[in-house]
């Protein structure tokens, strides 16, 4: 089995921060 | 502050709560997907970032669809509300689309090994996303709340028109990018718990479009009554 457990990583804290991220701005942002 | 901007200010609070409920919904996706998924024999830990990509580029397509078809409905009646919810879902879409051109080559580079190729899969799915940040430009260059409704309704549809011709695309296509593997005629081809797995961040993907749209809409209506409020003072 390969070991590429860095990309899953990767890719799974990219989608947090980015999801996250989004949810904070709407949060932050002046209606 | 008038009744009705505290009524959504209100609103505004409750959705709020509906955003972060759905944000640990997706925390228990990471937590199901990432400790209590079997690991695939060929394509090891990397093939669990189909977990979260597929799920992204369905809620994608959703939000997409979504602007399609409010942006016809805002044709025939005219009412500003449709637009405004377009608007929205475009904007939710297009983070979702994002988190698709993220996942997608952090997978590609370890499978196929490259980061991208022009494949029509993947070219199409950028286009989409460029023609949606468009749309999202476009809505701010024109300040007439109609004309800018009407111009924003045809890109609308013109964005919804990709999207079943994205998903067909494998099929039609030669590509690289893998079949789909549950959205086909002979059914879901997915081990049991990996099936459980896609099947849960499909519904916590879906809550988090809602959670996040409704939101978004909530505060763009609060934004147009203040805004009516500082123009009659």
């Amino acid at each position: 089995m390969p070991d590429n457990a860095g990309y899953m990583w990767a890719a799974y804290i990219a989608l947090g921060v980015l999801y996250a991220g989004y949810a904070l701005y709407l949060f932050r942002r002046k209606a | 502050m008038t009744g009705t901007a505290e009524v959504l200010a209100s609103r505004l609070r409750l959705t709020r709560w509906g955003v972060v409920a759905a944000l640990a919904l997706l925390a228990a996706v990471y937590v199901r997907a990432l400790e209590f998924t079997p690991l695939e024999a060929t394509q090891g830990a990397a093939q669990k970032i189909f977990y979260i990509h597929v799920p992204s580029a369905w809620t994608a397509f959703l939000a997409y669809g979504v602007v399609g078809v409010c942006s016809v409905l805002y044709l025939f009646l005219k009412d500003l509300r449709l637009d405004r919810f377009a608007a929205c879902s475009a904007e939710v879409g297009t983070v979702f689309c994002t988190g698709v051109l993220i996942s997608g080559p952090i997978w590609g580079k370890p499978i196929w090994g490259t980061w991208w190729t022009w494949d029509f899969r993947l070219s199409s799915t950028l286009f989409l996303w460029f023609l949606f940040v468009g749309y999202i430009v476009l809505r701010g260059a024109v300040t007439e709340p109609r004309q800018r409704a009407r111009f924003s309704a045809v890109l609308g549809i013109l964005g919804m028109l990709l999207v079943p011709f994205i998903h067909v695309s494998v099929t039609l296509f030669r590509t690289l990018h893998p079949q789909p593997v549950v959205l086909k005629p002979e059914g879901p081809s997915l081990p049991g718990s990996m099936l459980v797995t896609l099947l849960f961040s499909f519904l916590a993907f879906t809550l988090m479009y809602v959670g996040f749209v409704v939101h978004r809409y909530t505060l763009a209506k609060l934004a147009e009554v203040r805004e009516a409020e500082a123009g009659d003072a």
